[in-house]
């Protein structure tokens, strides 16, 4: 037709050939060349959340050097911190608050009257979580170093962010294939077999088994903000000889995830609040999904769409937080400390 | 007036309906008269709608095609409540599942895919009855019953799919759900579980012959409308008054390619490569999970695979040597329900399911590579 009309035709063509998206994604090459094993992100939307991230940091706090702990009897119902000096457990508490309660403060969890205060209570079911929660962190941080690292491990804002619920969470759904089953107690996504032709050996997986695992990839793909071949080499998703060794990091991290979901967010079933007017004072206390059970983790817990959780930010590792990274024990009360050393 | 008709230039001509040549044995007649011409019809084909030949083939083949439809959309809509809104915004993610593979070839109850069954009965038996209308109009009109046989290669691929393969296998678990999406999603499934299809020679062959299929449908299509000006598209014309459209068409290609196909030649071509899309298709599917488990192991065992070198420093294997050998354990059922009210964890019931199984991939307490992993 004209010069003009050809020229804006081929620039839309072009846009549409870049994929649509632009700036185009960022590709990074995480595997042997030609077979697509590479790391997809778009810079972008990573920039965002990483200014999202930086908006959202808790109040700056340090962790204390290691000491002695505190003397027997100086408190009261203290069943997982007891390995913390006194200087250390004041400085938890009020990093616990920075990290998950910093708009509701301490009596989040602490009963506080304006004639008394409490702190021993376990009056109201914030206070059992939290204690829960702590020793989910410390087994996390002593014995799953195979998935958060020698170094890094994870602290209560990892995943809270500054809010007393995280924001990734699931529940039953009643669908009996629910993909965040195998978050909990469900295995079966090994479906490819090792035989080339069905007479050398029996896979008694079918496709439904497939579709599963499929669901359960994806689930973890979102939770991480990765594609497939973060892991994999997509020609052969079964073989580990090929795959990235984050694929090794994720295989701990699911196991971390079930055994954290059985031993510790499961157990809570009794704790979570039933009745309203109980707690009529805590509006967000709704805890409990359509079948009746309590909250559970997924990757997308801690990592929230991100490869690591809040992008390697420091401000979620462990630190130096002995409350966080040695499994606690009970603070000894004067008598049963006597009574050790009798023995 | 004398005017040239084709997309170039198009004008529809109105004149009588054509009520079609007199067959034998067409004892229900047509059952429709010609409604007339239709200008948007016109737009894209004939003008003319009708006569249509409905037959008892054809009513009792829309009646079940009817039946399965019905019963397809009506689970999808009871899947959403009977919520209209909702069936319209989710429709391309409703789905009607086949049974779950512990019901085996039986009929399932009707909500845990006997409907599936029995839509998938009622839109096979429509199929198959048109089918038979296309061969036996075809045979009524003198013609030869190319387009049956051709159907009948895409209606084997639909066997194979829904039938012979899942009954093969043993259940019908196997088969393909209705749905837009969930088809896909068993695509995708389907390929993950026999280790990549794209390693299977016969999907390869129905690629090509379905990639071929368009290459020559782009090319047939644009030799005959770039000579229509010259009245290309008028075959019969062109056998009896040839004109320059066939020669110039003819030209053209041996110019670019050396070769060409006749006007003849071009639609057999073009017949078997759609023909036999669904028919290697069909072949590559049916023995995938019946003969062949793992196409990957397959293509490896035959040389079509390429070996890459090691990239990773440490091999990321987390199991033993020889571990990955082992048979399968079962996947485990989801019957229990950890952390409902009033189970009690302290049973070993939903917590024995933790536990490594020998043989299971997730046993990897001795990992030279990776150390600790609890």
């Amino acid at each position: 037709m004209n010069r003009a009309f050809h020229w804006t035709g081929a620039a839309v063509i072009a846009v549409m050939a870049a994929g649509c998206e632009v700036p185009p994604p960022e590709v990074d090459q995480t595997g042997f060349r030609g077979l697509g094993i590479e790391f997809v992100y778009d810079e972008g939307t990573r920039e965002d959340s990483l200014a999202a991230i930086e908006s959202r940091l808790p109040a700056p706090i340090n962790a204390l050097p290691a000491m002695d702990p505190a003397p027997p009897g100086t408190y009261e119902n203290v069943q997982v911190l007891g390995h913390l000096s006194q200087a250390e457990f004041t400085v938890t508490m009020q990093a616990i608050t920075n990290w998950v309660a910093p708009e509701q403060g301490c009596n989040y969890c602490h009963v506080v009257t304006p004639d008394s205060v409490n702190y021993a209570s376990d009056a109201i079911y914030t206070k059992m979580v939290s204690r829960r929660m702590l020793q989910m962190t410390q087994d996390i941080n002593a014995n799953w170093r195979s998935h958060v690292g020698d170094t890094v491990g994870v602290n209560c804002w990892t995943c809270h962010q500054g809010k007393p619920v995280p924001t990734n969470y699931w529940f039953y759904s009643g669908n009996a294939n629910q993909v965040e089953r195998h978050y909990l107690d469900r295995e079966g996504l090994r479906v490819q077999g090792p035989y080339a032709l069905s007479s050398e050996g029996e896979n008694p997986r079918g496709t439904n088994d497939a579709e599963y695992a499929y669901g359960v990839m994806i689930n973890m793909t979102n939770g991480l903000g990765v594609n497939c071949t973060y892991c994999h080499n997509s020609a052969r998703f079964a073989d580990w000889s090929e795959s990235s060794p984050q694929r090794v990091t994720a295989l701990r991290g699911l196991r971390m995830i079930r055994d954290s979901n059985m031993e510790y967010m499961v157990s809570l079933q009794g704790v979570w609040p039933t009745d309203v007017a109980n707690y009529a004072s805590y509006p967000d206390r709704s805890r409990l999904g359509p079948l009746g059970d309590g909250p559970k983790l997924s990757c997308a817990s801690c990592h929230q769409g991100a490869y690591k959780p809040q992008y390697s930010n420091p401000a979620s590792y462990a630190g130096g937080w002995r409350a966080l990274t040695e499994i606690g024990v009970p603070h000894p009360q004067p008598d049963e400390a006597s009574g050790s050393e009798d023995r | 007036m004398i005017e040239f008709q084709n997309l170039l230039n198009q004008v529809q001509v109105h004149g009588p309906p054509d009520q079609g040549v007199v067959t034998k044995n067409s004892k229900w007649g047509r059952t429709f008269r010609p409604g007339g011409m239709n200008y948007l019809f016109g737009k894209i084909g004939d003008a003319q709608v009708g006569p249509i030949y409905l037959g008892w083939l054809g009513v009792v083949s829309i009646i079940f095609g009817f039946a399965a439809i019905e019963i397809i959309g009506l689970n999808m809509l009871a899947s959403v409540n009977w919520d209209l809104v909702e069936f319209v915004r989710q429709l391309p993610w409703l789905a009607l599942e086949p049974p779950q593979p512990e019901y085996g070839l039986r009929l399932a109850p009707l909500s845990e895919g006997g409907w599936w069954q029995i839509a998938g009965f009622f839109l096979t038996v429509s199929i198959l009855l048109w089918w038979f209308r296309m061969y036996y109009r075809a045979k009524a009109l003198g013609l030869g019953t190319h387009v049956a046989w051709a159907f009948a290669s895409a209606i084997w691929l639909y066997l194979v799919l829904g039938f012979i393969r899942p009954v093969w296998i043993g259940n019908f678990g196997e088969a393909v759900p209705f749905g837009i999406f969930p088809h896909l999603d068993w695509t995708a499934a389907f390929s993950l579980r026999y280790g990549n299809l794209f390693y299977n020679p016969f999907h390869m062959l129905s690629i090509v012959f379905l990639y071929g299929s368009a290459v020559l449908f782009a090319m047939h299509a644009a030799t005959i409308l770039a000579v229509a000006k010259m009245g290309g598209e008028r075959e019969i014309d062109q056998i009896t008054d040839r004109g320059t459209a066939a020669e110039r068409s003819m030209i053209f290609w041996r110019w670019t390619m050396g070769f060409n196909a006749t006007m003849e030649s071009i639609h057999r071509w073009a017949w078997w490569f759609a023909v036999l899309t669904t028919l290697t298709g069909g072949i590559g599917i049916v023995i995938t999970g019946t003969v062949v488990d793992n196409w990957y192991q397959w293509g490896q065992k035959h040389g079509i695979i390429p070996d890459y070198p090691e990239y990773y420093e440490a091999p990321a294997v987390p199991v033993q040597q020889g571990e990955l050998d082992a048979p399968y354990q079962q996947a485990v059922p989801p019957m229990t329900l950890p952390g409902l009210p009033g189970l009690d964890l302290s049973e070993p019931g939903p917590q024995s399911l933790m536990q490594d199984q020998p043989g299971d991939a997730f046993t990897d307490q001795v990992n030279p590579t990776i150390g600790n992993n609890r």
